[in-house]
């Protein structure tokens, strides 16, 4: 190792320390001074390790978190990225402060931003990609989902060598040729139909004729058992694939992989792409199926802020996280499994971190919302008139319908709601602020769980 | 209900990007509360458009990709598509469907896309730079104060018997030059704001109601319809 790269790692592991002892946080910065001093010092940190980056739209944190868990049934040591760590800097700092074993080979499972890619494979050689999905998403900051794509690929053409593991319903991972090899995972799960995708969803082109694609089966957005009627463009081959569902609540999800029942602690369909996509790395390192299963069904992890319960006077809260227009609709069919009457509540912000724009909303199903057996809607966040407008639009009548233009009456309000759950979707300052306000009034301890 | 109108949904399943839909959720909206059904279809690709069909289209806006590919389309529709606006038919276009009834645009990677010259704008690209933000329009005519978020690439320059939807108040608009916003001529509004445009702005929403509900039933009373008040949602 150079001195230079000596030296930038001395004073970005001090940074890390001074800021961890005497500050809570800390997960940018050291990774900042240290790319200061050594560009390239990536290049040093990661080359006692394997590296497989997982990146895309949704799903990347959970994905990185249940693909930890599963290696760690196999490889005594495993690196990983802390939520929101996923640009350039967090990933040096986390490769600064890792204390990795002395002999042969570590293993790091990175969660990397999808223009962040190329920033990462400029100097180390991952093992593995995996591709969760590329939907639209906070269109004021990001381009087009083509475009989104492109610096992706842009950063896999770094490394040609390495297999994509990608989801294969996804029409967009089947568009370009590509010299890696590639694994795909899907759903198989049931019979074949004729369908469209609903009008208002991206990327429903063929990317070989241009014409609209159809579907023998649909599991949610543009995903499915894709084909093109006029070319014969079709879903590639699937390696791993969900064979069977058998039971999805709010909270827990079971399944059939490869014809092996799954179940993990966590509801919603979107999720049971994460653990098909944590389950076929897994495979493709070589983690026995039923030390998978017992990964996947380990209860004890929660994703911060995803999907988070909390008891308010006896009520259960769940806080879901959402951001755009895909993961909304998911979390709507999510809250759908719900078997007991509930409250809803709309938290709409509209900073930086949330989307500047709101108008995804408008492209949520919260019409949905309508047919469920939700006894109150409660609105609030920076954004109240925005989230109030679209609920009233979406059916939901006045007298069912509270608003609150400040947080603490909104928290205030929680135990006075006439169902014992709660479901709570916000964006992400929104859910910061909300943490906050249930910290303050003693519900929960302050700072990220 | 008393009246119904059938709105046509251009390329709404390639041109839907920035809660456009929302548009014709919040037509849906005040369209009940003035005792009126609105029947959607999408007109796409290879569809046929019959300016006779329709009382109300939608034209909104989409990524660079399915913008070139619609670009080819709606030369086929062009004829009757001007007939239709010719003919004083209520049109609402966003961004790439604005743009597209004009002459042409410049897209992201410098291509020039052809429209179909319904009206006389085109629409320049910029380099590295995108107009994003909240904007705020007047009318010099009517008054109507219009709100809404913008993010564009392209410079649109009005041309022969256009007027502006609203002159810039607050934000960039059509091209951060002339302070103009958007486009109106004869019953069409383009514009630039998404939001989406309707959900904040009910006011525009029910005129192209009226307009529409005029234009299919000039003999109804239509004096309930127009004494809605619309409440602001921003």
């Amino acid at each position: 190792m150079s001195l230079k790269s000596s030296f930038a790692k001395f004073a970005g592991k001090s940074s890390y320390w001074f800021l961890h002892t005497f500050r809570s946080g800390g997960s940018s910065f050291p990774g900042k001074i240290t790319t200061k001093i050594d560009p390239d010092i990536l290049k040093s940190l990661g080359k006692d390790y394997d590296v497989i980056v997982i990146t895309g739209t949704n799903g990347k944190t959970l994905t990185t978190a249940l693909t930890v868990k599963v290696l760690r049934q196999k490889y005594e040591h495993v690196l990983t990225n802390p939520t929101g760590s996923n640009m350039e800097q967090g990933i040096v700092t986390t490769f600064l402060t890792d204390h990795k074993t002395k002999n042969g080979k570590n293993l790091a499972i990175l969660e990397v931003d999808e223009a962040n890619v190329i920033k990462v494979t400029k100097y180390i050689k991952p093992l593995a990609f995996v591709f969760t999905n590329i939907f639209r998403d906070q269109m004021d900051r990001y381009g087009e989902i083509y475009t989104t794509y492109q610096k992706i690929l842009d950063g896999v053409a770094l490394a040609p060598e390495a297999t994509i593991i990608a989801n294969g319903d996804m029409p967009i991972f089947n568009s370009k040729k590509l010299p890696n090899p590639i694994i795909y995972y899907g759903f198989n799960d049931r019979p074949d139909g004729e369908l469209r995708a609903h009008y208002n969803t991206d990327g429903v082109l063929c990317p070989v004729c241009q014409h609209i694609i159809h579907y023998k089966f649909i599991t949610y957005s543009n995903q499915g058992k894709y084909y093109c009627p006029n070319c014969g463009w079709h879903r590639p081959e699937l390696r791993y694939q969900v064979t069977a569902l058998s039971k999805l609540t709010p909270n827990n999800s079971k399944f059939f992989i490869d014809g092996s029942n799954f179940n993990i602690h966590i509801g919603g369909l979107y999720n049971i792409y994460n653990a098909l996509a944590a389950y076929s790395v897994g495979k493709f390192m070589g983690v026995s199926t039923s030390a998978i299963q017992k990964a996947l069904n380990d209860p004890d992890e929660r994703v911060f802020g995803r999907q988070e319960q909390i008891n308010v006077d006896g009520k259960e809260v769940t806080i879901v996280l959402v951001k755009n227009p895909v993961g909304l609709n998911q979390v709507i069919d999510m809250v759908g499994t719900e078997t007991e009457p509930f409250s809803f509540v709309g938290l709409l912000n509209a900073n930086y971190a949330d989307g500047l724009d709101t108008s995804w909303i408008w492209d949520g199903n919260f019409e949905k919302l309508t047919t469920m057996n939700i006894k109150q809607y409660v609105t609030g966040g920076e954004r109240y008139k925005d989230i109030t407008f679209r609920l009233k639009v979406a059916g939901v009548q006045d007298n069912q319908l509270e608003t609150y233009n400040n947080l603490k009456d909104a928290v205030a309000n929680i135990k006075n709601l006439p169902t014992k759950r709660v479901y709570v979707f916000a964006t992400y300052t929104a859910m910061l602020q909300l943490r906050k306000q249930l910290a303050t009034d003693g519900y929960i301890k302050e700072g990220i769980a | 209900m008393a009246y119904e109108l059938n709105v046509a949904h251009l390329y709404g399943d390639l041109l839907n990007t920035y809660g456009d839909n929302g548009n014709l959720l919040a037509l849906g909206y005040y369209a009940k509360q003035m005792g009126v059904e609105l029947k959607t279809t999408v007109i796409s690709l290879d569809d046929k458009f019959d300016p006779s069909d329709w009382d109300i289209v939608f034209f909104g806006g989409g990524q660079d990709f399915e913008q070139s590919i619609v670009s080819k389309d709606i030369q086929n529709k062009k004829e009757d598509l001007t007939s239709y606006i010719e003919d004083g038919g209520p049109m609402l276009a966003i961004c790439g469907g604005y743009q597209l009834l004009g002459h042409y645009y410049i897209g992201a990677d410098g291509e020039k896309i052809k429209g179909i010259s319904a009206l006389d704008h085109y629409t320049l690209s910029q380099d590295n730079n995108r107009f994003i933000g909240d904007i705020v329009i007047k009318n010099p005519d009517s008054g109507d104060e219009y709100h809404g978020f913008e993010n564009h690439n392209g410079m649109t320059f009005l041309g022969e018997g256009e007027k502006p939807l609203g002159i810039v108040e607050e934000g960039h608009g059509n091209n951060d030059k002339d302070n103009s916003e958007g486009v109106v001529y004869k019953n069409v509004y383009g514009s630039y704001f998404h939001g989406p445009i309707l959900t904040r702005n009910g006011n525009l929403a029910k005129k192209i109601l009226l307009t529409a509900l005029k234009r299919k039933y000039p003999d109804a009373d239509l004096s309930k319809q127009e004494a809605l008040e619309i409440q602001p949602t921003f």
